[in-house]
């Protein structure tokens, strides 16, 4: 196992986004400990997507968000949905060799990189799935696939958007599976986006819950269920 | 020039090529069609995964402005290339820089550009058409191999290699900056500049193939051949040279036929390429082998 547990691995100071005047996110302070699971939920429209994209520099702010990489200094990242036309014939191979190289996908030597990306898909158990059409996967096969891209390089943290949607309960399972695996295993920390109760208290090792403010921040052992989603239902 | 084309009257003078390659403007059509109809169909590719068809044909549109305003600027009747390149470059950057700012859907945007760019072509071409020879004109607008000079050829080679090497250079980045944002982010690129890059590249290839293809008919070989090639392709690296293929094809074989009847290049390109469009969807159970598009006919 790799880093170090108990010492904070992201540290978000103060951190304010508007957007055309509207507050979305006001005062966020969070840490986030090396080695754990964290899960950022929230109502929808709280402003956990775009907390998400102010980690990636997608999103002007103010405040400070501080990583304190140890390792690769490199943020993997799970998107919930791909934006393009699923008819394109665009195959797991393609999608992760357009991840991977640079020489054109219609130029590269196929042979030689097939072999990386295979033993990248083995990862996440989608090996599989190498010359589907990503158009045409499951949810959960699709999430495993998204998954696999963001493990290479190796990422110190693991950010992922709602990686339970449209994924049906035994897909859920072999996911949090696989998440649990890649923190014991190779010790990389996980930040995810997640509306599900039970996946949380499953996998998570603290959370915390936001709209536009945080009104919830702490471990997941002994967090009441009925007390966050009734505060949900009040905000 | 004249050796190039001296080859070509020579092979056609001893059966090797059609007998209408010994007339000059024919070999300099095929030329232009070997040049550009590859580039095409790869371009079409990347403007069918990002849904820019009709971004190409308001690029397309914007080129009768672009005519009329290099005309007005004192440019040559046959070299109108700064007004013609400087305003299909401004428009393309335009409609991108408002999809950037607003969350207007793409569609709304080019409807607004291109209900634009039609109303004051109209204007700039009635302007115009009253003191130039219109044949210039009806040549961007429907393709004329008559009208395609040397200058053409070069300026069409030269931005071909250009828009070529920065295409293959930057291909995987395209797309995969066509898929999510913030994903693109996450892999360190810049999915706006790229956004701006493509465009332009894409203004570039358009407005090279204009006085091949025609103003009015441009969309056909960004779209059509890269659409073919979608119904039977396995994967992606089978969609870029199927749709090159296709491209390629209509763009040669449209050139002789035009050559042949008394229609303009464009028009017979179009249709070739939608003859070839529809063989690709009859032969689709057949050619397409685990392909996303396997529905029923």
């Amino acid at each position: 196992m790799c880093g170090t547990d108990g010492h904070n691995l992201l540290e978000i100071e103060d951190l304010s986004v508007s957007l055309r005047g509207n507050r979305i996110l006001e005062d966020i302070n969070l840490q986030i400990k090396r080695g754990h699971i964290h899960a950022l939920t929230g109502p929808n429209g709280a402003g956990k997507t775009t907390l998400m994209r102010s980690l990636m520099g997608g999103m002007p702010h103010k405040g400070t968000i501080r990583f304190l990489f140890q390792e690769s200094n490199r943020v993997g990242y799970v998107p919930q949905f791909l934006e393009f036309d699923h008819s394109v014939p665009i195959t797991v191979f393609d999608f992760l060799f357009l991840m991977l190289k640079k020489m054109p996908v219609f130029l590269g030597r196929r042979r030689t990189v097939r072999k990386k990306i295979e033993e990248l898909l083995a990862a996440t158990d989608c090996s599989h799935l190498i010359d589907r059409c990503v158009g045409q996967l499951s949810g959960g096969e699709f999430r495993r696939v998204l998954l696999a891209q963001a493990l290479s390089p190796k990422p110190e943290l693991l950010l992922l958007d709602e990686p339970a949607s449209n994924i049906d309960e035994v897909g859920i399972r072999h996911f949090e599976e696989m998440l649990i695996n890649l923190k014991n295993e190779q010790g990389i920390t996980i930040l995810m986006v997640c509306h599900s109760m039970n996946m949380i208290s499953r996998v998570c090792d603290a959370v915390t819950a936001v709209n536009r403010t945080i009104f919830y921040d702490g471990p997941t052992k002994g967090m009441d269920h009925a007390d966050l989603l009734q505060q949900y239902t009040f905000l | 020039m004249d050796f190039i084309y001296d080859i070509f009257k020579n092979w056609a003078a001893q059966g090797y090529l059609p007998s209408i390659f010994e007339h000059t403007f024919m070999v300099r059509g095929l030329l232009a069609a070997l040049i550009i109809g590859p580039l095409l169909g790869a371009v079409g590719t990347v403007v069918v995964t990002k849904k820019l068809s009709f971004f190409t044909q308001t690029i397309g549109n914007a080129a009768m402005s672009g005519v009329a305003i290099g005309l007005l600027l004192g440019e040559p009747v046959d070299g109108t290339y700064a007004g013609l390149y400087g305003f299909c470059l401004i428009v393309a950057l335009l409609m991108t820089f408002v999809k950037n700012r607003t969350r207007l859907a793409n569609d709304t945007i080019i409807g607004v550009v291109l209900a634009q760019v039609l109303g004051l072509g109209i204007i700039l071409m009635i302007v115009v058409t009253s003191q130039f020879n219109i044949h210039q004109v009806e040549g961007i607008l429907f393709g004329s191999l008559i009208t395609l000079n040397d200058q053409d050829l070069i300026a069409l080679t030269v931005a071909s290699v250009i828009v070529g090497i920065l295409f293959a250079f930057n291909f995987n980045r395209f797309m995969l900056a066509s898929f999510n944002r913030t994903l693109a982010k996450a892999r360190g690129l810049s999915p706006v500049f790229l956004e701006y890059l493509f465009v332009t590249l894409m203004t570039v290839v358009v407005v090279s193939s204009l006085k091949l293809i025609g103003a009015l008919l441009v969309l056909v070989l960004i779209v059509v051949p890269a659409a073919g090639a979608q119904l039977v392709a396995p994967n992606l690296r089978w969609f870029v040279w199927l749709s090159i293929l296709f491209s390629t094809i209509s763009t040669a074989s449209g050139l002789l036929l035009s050559g042949r009847l008394p229609v303009p290049s464009g028009a017979v390109i179009a249709l070739v390429s939608s003859i070839l469009f529809y063989g690709a969807l009859i032969l689709r159970p057949l050619l397409s082998r685990g392909g996303p598009n396997q529905g029923e006919i």
